[in-house]
């Protein structure tokens, strides 16, 4: 196989970022020298490559997102830019936008106040739906702040300490109350690898009573964890222990791997 | 998930002429046309819907801010738009490895991408979405994954390797054949 071979079959993975550092240097050093048909061949793995987005399951930004960016974007533009925007108007001869002007107030101006209004009702409208959307959130999860606080605080609650199987990892912290349900928190947990999630078992009492499954979560991009089971599916006083594996996304009816925390309940 | 516009690539373009002079309708029009791959997107690398909205945010402030950064002789929108995206979330999901500085250092200059060959122009994002999904069907699931993995976590071959328990040159043909595999198969479908 000749040397241009070899780089010609690191391209597609290259375009992906899959390559480890030494292969990607000496990718580079190769494409820095001007290989044609290396760089076309990486202009089509990368059109190849941004086609896997599609993968990703449908999804729908917030109301509120659009409007913090046009609101963003619109505070950019700022009255300087105005001005400059203005006058870059300049070029063109005065009589000639009168002209426009005028011929354009005739034609148009009698629709233009009807859409204008129309746009800025339709804008309005707008602006009220994301805005109560927002507060609907803002109020589910202060909502669920109390409950958390509720039960973080509340002396009925109980202390469990869940801890890892492996010394380096962190552990992890449960608080259960009987009737408002468990909460958990963590610091520093590493991202479950290959896709998988974290999923909640309870271990009960009973001897050869299989696990009862519950909530499967992340932790955040900051490795912190605060995960509400509002609705346990075991009572505290029928369960021995609490568990925490890794499991395919979605999570499993019973747990497919070994436990990486345990925490005794009684 | 339909966009009401299409996927007409040569209306991005006018639209993004238009955004490049600081025309805020042409941006809030992208904007329409593509948040939900965008945002799709990031959502599936960072698993967490508010720092996807963050970095969603991010993304579509450094288009407005960076408008001429995006030459259309380099490539199609779309797939640029898709690479930045990919780039911003995989850096929010890895900040302190080296490979994420890495990618941070080539997330402000995304490289040329080719020209959308003659079939994509009218695929909507439905129907985008449906011929990928059954192209990767028709991939071992081994390779699947590992490609997945790669895209998705920005998991390097060693690291998938590693992940998967299994030899770094297995993983290597995986991936390698699973993209040639989806190569031709968009070719069959033109």
């Amino acid at each position: 196989m000749s040397e241009q071979d070899r780089f010609r079959e690191l391209i597609e993975a290259y375009a992906l970022g899959a390559l480890d550092a030494s292969e990607q240097a000496a990718l580079e050093a190769h494409l820095a020298e001007g290989c044609p048909g290396c760089a076309k061949g990486l202009e089509e793995a990368r059109y190849l490559v941004s086609q896997l987005a599609y993968l990703a399951p449908p999804a729908e930004p917030s109301e509120m997102l659009k409007a913090r960016l046009l609101r963003e974007v619109r505070a950019d533009l700022g009255p300087a830019k105005i001005t400059e925007m203005k006058a870059s108007t300049g070029t063109i001869p005065l009589w000639l936008w009168a002209g426009v002007a005028a011929m354009l107030l005739l034609s148009v101006y009698s629709t233009w106040d009807a859409r204008k209004m129309q746009r800025e009702v339709q804008d309005v409208n707008a602006r009220a739906a994301a805005e109560l959307k927002e507060r609907k959130k803002l109020e589910q999860e202060l909502s669920v702040a109390k409950h958390e606080a509720r039960i973080l605080t509340d002396p009925a609650s109980k202390k469990i300490e869940i801890m890892p199987n492996d010394k380096e990892m962190p552990k992890l912290e449960a608080m259960w109350h009987p009737e408002l349900g468990i909460y958990i928190t963590g610091q520093k947990m590493p991202m479950p690898k290959g896709n998988k999630v974290l999923q909640l078992w309870l271990i009960p009492k009973t001897p050869g009573a299989k696990p009862m499954p519950s909530h499967t979560f992340w932790p955040d991009a900051n490795g912190k964890i605060a995960e509400m089971v509002a609705n346990p599916p075991e009572v505290m006083a029928q369960t021995k222990a609490l568990a925490i594996t890794e499991e395919p996304p979605g999570g499993s009816p019973q747990p497919s791997s070994t436990p990486l925390w345990v925490g005794g309940v009684s | 998930m339909i966009s009401k516009y299409g996927d007409d690539a040569s209306f991005d373009a006018k639209l993004v002429d238009r955004f490049i002079r600081r025309d805020v309708t042409a941006f809030e029009q992208l904007y329409d046309r593509h948040s939900r791959i965008v945002y799709s997107l990031v959502v599936r690398i960072l698993q967490q819907a508010p720092t996807a909205e963050e970095v969603v945010q991010d993304v579509f402030l450094h288009l407005w801010r960076n408008a001429g950064q995006y030459q259309s002789d380099r490539g199609p929108f779309v797939p640029w738009l898709l690479t930045l995206a990919r780039n911003r979330a995989l850096d929010h999901l890895r900040l302190k490895s080296e490979r994420q500085r890495r990618r941070e250092d080539q997330t402000e200059d995304i490289p040329a991408i080719a020209q959308a060959p003659e079939y994509e122009k009218a695929l909507d994002l439905q129907r985008r979405a449906e011929r990928v999904r059954s192209l990767m069907a028709t991939l071992s699931a081994q390779q699947k994954k590992a490609i997945e993995m790669a895209y998705f976590e920005g998991l390097s071959h060693s690291e998938i390797a590693n992940a998967l328990q299994e030899p770094l040159g297995t993983v290597k043909s995986w991936i390698r054949n699973g993209l040639l595999r989806l190569k031709e198969g968009f070719q069959t479908a033109s």
